[in-house]
């Protein structure tokens, strides 16, 4: 069990009841139990992987820079499934997140909203304009809990959490040392860390098999956080940092205060920034899944380590719009992004309808977020129901947009071709999933579904599923379906 | 607490115990070097000591840093017992390094610290994140402190006028306007969705058609060959990224507007080789900084025989600063030389609307019947000099090499533009009665009209200048205003244009070769450019009383050395 500080004691109940795990592990069946008790004899396992994108070695170009060649390599392969996805005719089939949307449009639209002023439209402060700092310290303070009012100038305002991925790499690192990261992880970040900053990240491999003292799947621990580091250093890869996203992306999970805790002082005791990404900070539905915000820690082991990114692509489902903030006490490093800011500006007007949108609490509190944590429940409710009723086993935290859902028994043999076989196979049925791969989990098999989306879309997309994993050989076809689902069981 | 002592003691001691701890540093380095600690497995000490090595000598540069930020760039003079303003930050900030001045006359502080506080020095930041703050300190700081104190005619006359950053402020009153009506306000689902990372398409689509009316192409222009980011800005650090590899360079003829090299150094770590031009009238020169291709040829061979790899050529037109025009034939002649050496050519038309002489005709290097290469011709627009919004971000490339522009695409992550904006600048870009109708003959004449008046002040006051018909600028000549005629001479005059609250770029900035020219831009209303004038007529008035002093006080001590030969000179700044 995890050693927790007193007065955070309660918290402890984040874990789930005994009855659970007995449920879980029995439920897993021989083949899991086997590889468990294999474990000791066997050639350890990799528990991490120094990633090193420039390896691909592209065809150069006779146009290109070498560095430019493995840039265009990434656009290639990443839009793939993106351009089929949009070359799609079927107009209903379109946007992953529309669920949140439709209070939003008219709340953007709002005269208040619409204000413009010369001022806007000038070259403006780069960390971002001083109301809107204002008023995303306001916004942080209060939704995150701060013990005390965060400060305008801790705020760094720039057009989104890639940017701000991409700005923290290049002022942390120098050229070709890591940031840690529990995988699987969101995995765009492989490519906002390299683009410009040419930072590779360092995965800490998470398995789905809950062992040890560990209480549910895909636990992230600080002992894997030190064999990682330790495995980076003995490669010669100077670590600087560790990414923490939280809620996680694609696992849905939520640090509880004691974890996040221990994490920080892994990361002090390594002198590791720490990079904590509550981009779906607003978007646990789930209330007993007791989410904490970094932020509102009484003390952080390492403040001036300590970064916060937010952003509105998720929690107000615009990604569109072009916003992320980092919350920094470190002067250095917010100077220092801000020098960056040139590049990663957004537009006054857009500034000016933010500082209105975030400043709106009652809005928020009474009609946005209600409305939001209701549709994502329904939707995660509508999705979880129809996977159990397939058989199908999970990993849901409730937080975020997705489920992590368990297809490994659907694949012939254990191996990433056959993961994209059958990624492919939903695209062919016009159903697009993200495979397990490109959040760098080690088990082929996983595959992230997103369920904020429409009723009628997501029942035609669980459809399709289904289509596609009928049509699919299972594997070990006898054996009882395995539930990995944290129980949401009363947490207080 | 260490940082806060050091900020009370003059700059001479703080640079002496950065000295003293610079020097302990190396003699660590060099014991570390030398002894070897007893471990048993060889390559892990291997790596042990290689680690020892790097880290030892990131602190070594980052020490050597600090003692480089705290002298002022270049500029000489006594500086003893300023005290740097505070700054909130302790961590590892030793004392920043903002330089301070004194003014001799008044004894202010010559610099308000801006927001950007003196936290340069870190050791929570790599060397290049030092180097990132510390690049952007040197080049914006005029402009930070301008942001922190802006003139306003009534609320604060005595704030800074900024004719030093390239910001058109003629027309933000019919933007604003514009951008009020009805048609702009809309917002749909889709703008508010991850989009097209290359712009969304409906806006490629406009800005296609957008230039293929206003460059006057023979063909229309195909959206695919658009990416947009946001800002010209970060499209030249794009660029610079999937152009060049570390280390490689671009040749660009100076004076050039310094945005550029920032852009390209600051992530993408690419170099410059100038190519530098004369004022002078010559056999060689038409006309003052004329660029020639035996000009450009030099330049180049003589980055290879330095071993420099040049990958392309950077031409601005309408150029900036000197707000030359180059005619087609010259562009055919620089396109055919880049097209010799297998060269890049980066065509920047940031100003391309804003030729406001009649008599003058910009031809758009997208214009031509046939270009010499065109994959390796890349164009660069964007709306913040031509349509006021410079805090629009918003930037194109215009390329038919569809492999740049796919790697330029992935930039689109980094340097998105939200869809609302994309919406707003297609429904301006697309209102063609507007822009024709009511915006351009406006913005015209209020470009005229600006240049008028700064140039006939200019012409009472004996300021030579270039005149020239394009650009929100005028390039001044005040050589005369310095004695000797020095780039720390020139620093001095931009600092006392500093005093005066009044920011003017000076030609260093640009890479001008010689010193003593200055970038005025006029691009601001009328009552501001008053004030503006009034304040430059003041400094110059100081500056050449100041010439006459320094003049009158050589000669006596020419009189004086004359019969006491040993007397040391002094500086001729501890005087006045």
């Amino acid at each position: 069990m995890f050693t927790l500080p007193q007065k955070e004691s309660r918290m402890t109940t984040a874990c789930p009841d005994s009855d659970s795990i007995q449920g879980l592990a029995s439920n897993k069946g021989d083949g899991l139990e086997r590889e468990c008790s294999r474990k000791p004899d066997q050639k350890p396992l990799k528990f991490y992987g120094v990633g090193d994108p420039a390896a691909v070695l592209p065809s150069s170009s006779p146009y290109l820079s070498s560095r430019g060649s493995v840039i265009k390599w990434f656009w290639d392969s990443a839009e793939e499934g993106y351009r089929t996805y949009h070359m799609d005719e079927y107009d209903e089939d379109k946007n992953p997140s529309v669920i949140l949307l439709s209070p939003l449009c008219p709340q953007l639209s709002q005269s208040d909203m619409l204000h413009v002023e010369p001022a806007l439209l000038q070259y403006p402060d780069w960390r971002g304009h001083l109301f809107l700092r204002e008023e995303v310290a306001r916004f942080l303070s209060f939704y995150c809990r701060s013990p005390a009012p965060l400060k305008p100038e801790n705020v760094v305002v720039l057009n989104g959490c890639a940017s701000l991925f991409s700005a923290l790499a290049m002022v942390l690192c120098e050229a070709g040392e890591a940031f840690l990261i529990p995988a699987p992880y969101y995995g765009a970040i492989t490519q906002h860390v390299y683009l410009y900053g040419n930072v590779r990240l360092v995965c800490v491999y998470l398995d789905s098999e809950v062992t040890g003292l560990e209480t549910r799947p895909f636990q992230l621990t600080v002992e894997k956080l030190e064999m990682a580091l330790q495995g980076a250093n003995s490669e010669g890869v100077k670590v600087k940092g560790l990414i923490l996203i939280n809620p996680q992306n694609p696992l849905g999970d939520v640090y509880s205060p004691g974890e996040l805790q221990e994490y920080l002082e892994f990361a002090k005791r390594h002198e590791l920034h720490v990079m904590v990404d509550e981009v779906y900070m607003l978007s646990v539905f789930e209330e007993s899944s007791g989410y904490r915000s970094v932020l509102s820690l009484e003390r952080l082991p390492d403040p001036q380590r300590t970064h916060v990114m937010w952003a509105t692509s998720k929690d107000f489902g615009m990604s569109g719009l072009r916003f992320g903030t980092l919350y920094t006490e470190n002067r250095a490093v917010a100077t220092a992004v801000a020098s960056l800011c040139r590049y990663h500006g957004l537009s006054g007007l857009v500034q000016y309808q933010m500082a209105q949108l975030l400043r709106d609490h009652d809005w928020i509190n009474q009609v946005y977020l209600p409305e939001n944590h209701a549709r994502l429940k329904a939707a995660h409710t509508y999705v979880s129901e129809d996977l159990r009723a397939l058989g199908i086993p999970f990993v849901s935290h409730g937080a975020g947009f997705f489920i992590w859902v368990d297809l490994r028994k659907y694949l012939p043999e254990a191996t990433f071709e056959e993961e994209e076989l059958l990624w492919r196979r939903f695209l062919e049925n016009k159903v697009l999933l993200s495979f397990g791969k490109a959040f760098e989990c080690k088990e082929p098999g996983w595959f992230r579904l997103v369920f904020s989306d429409k009723t009628h879309r997501l029942r035609l997309g669980m459809q399709r599923v289904r289509q596609v994993l009928q049509g699919q050989p299972q594997l070990a076809d006898g054996a009882p379906p395995r539930q990995i689902q944290e129980p949401r069981g009363p947490h207080r | 607490m260490r940082g806060q002592a050091l900020r009370y003691r003059s700059i001479h001691t703080q640079l002496m115990e950065m000295v003293l701890t610079l020097r302990q540093t190396v003699e660590d380095h060099i014991t570390r070097l030398t002894t070897r600690p007893q471990r048993q497995d060889l390559a892990l000490e291997e790596q042990w000591h290689g680690q020892a090595i790097r880290e030892q000598e990131a602190l070594l540069g980052r020490l050597l840093f600090q003692i480089v930020s705290f002298l002022p760039a270049g500029a000489p003079g006594d500086q003893s017992a300023q005290l740097p303003r505070t700054s909130t930050d302790s961590r590892g900030d030793v004392g920043g390094g903002q330089p301070v001045q004194a003014n001799r006359h008044t004894g202010q502080m010559l610099y308000q610290e801006s927001g950007f506080e003196n936290t340069v020095i870190s050791y929570d930041l790599s060397n290049r994140g030092i180097d990132i703050s510390a690049l952007y300190r040197l080049r914006f700081r005029d402009y930070d402190t301008y942001q922190g104190n802006k003139y306003h005619k009534d609320k604060n006359t005595l704030g800074y006028i900024n004719l030093g950053t390239s910001e058109n402020k003629l027309c933000t009153d019919l933007l604003a306007e514009r951008l009020s009506q009805s048609d702009m306000t809309y917002i749909d689902e889709d703008l508010l969705q991850y989009a097209d990372w290359r712009g969304q398409p409906f806006l490629r689509k406009e800005v296609a058609r957008f230039l293929t009316f206003y460059c006057k192409t023979p063909e229309p222009l195909d959206p695919e060959n658009v990416v947009i980011l946001n800002g010209c800005s970060a499209v030249c650090s794009a660029l610079a990224m999937v152009l060049c590899d570390p280390g490689e360079a671009f040749l660009v003829p100076t004076p050039s507007h310094g945005g550029f090299a920032f852009s390209t150094h600051l992530y993408a770590k690419v170099k410059l080789v100038p190519v530098h031009l004369e004022s002078q009238v010559t056999e060689a020169n038409d006309y003052p900084f004329q660029l020639t291709v035996d000009k450009l040829e030099q330049a180049l061979l003589r980055a290879r025989i330095e071993g420099k790899k040049v990958r392309g050529l950077v031409l601005i037109n309408p150029q900036n600063p000197l707000g030359d025009v180059y005619s087609q034939d010259s562009m055919m002649e620089y396109l055919e030389f880049a097209k010799k050496y297998n060269l890049h050519v980066i065509v920047d038309e940031m100003y391309m609307l804003s030729v406001f002489d009649e008599a003058i005709t910009f031809r758009s290097v997208l214009s031509m019947k046939s270009l010499p290469d065109p994959n390796k011709t890349h164009v660069i627009w964007g709306v913040s000099k031509d349509f006021c919004i410079s805090g629009f971000r918003f930037g194109a490339l215009y390329t038919h090499n569809r492999e740049v522009a796919s790697a330029m695409s992935c930039f689109g992550y980094l340097h998105s533009i939200s869809g609302i904006t994309q919406y707003k600048l297609r429904q301006l870009l697309q209102d063609r009665e507007w822009i024709d109708n009511i915006y351009l003959p406006s913005y015209h004449f209020r470009l005229q009209e600006a240049h008028k008046y700064v140039t006939h002040k200019l012409k009472a006051l004996k300021v030579p200048f270039l005149n020239r018909g394009s650009g929100l600028y005028v390039w001044i000549n005040l050589k005369q205003y310095l004695d000797p005629c020095t780039f720390d001479k020139e620093l001095l005059l931009h600092r006392r244009f500093l005093d005066h609250r009044l920011i003017l770029s000076p030609g260093k900035t640009f890479m001008c070769k010689e010193p003593g020219w200055f970038r005025l831009v006029f691009a601001a209303r009328p009552h501001l450019l008053r004030s503006a004038m009034r304040r430059f007529q003041q400094v110059l008035a100081e500056q050449a009383q100041e010439c006459r002093v320094k003049q009158l006080e050589d000669a006596i001590k020419e009189e004086v050395s004359a019969s006491q030969p040993e007397a040391p000179a002094s500086p001729a700044l501890r005087k006045s």
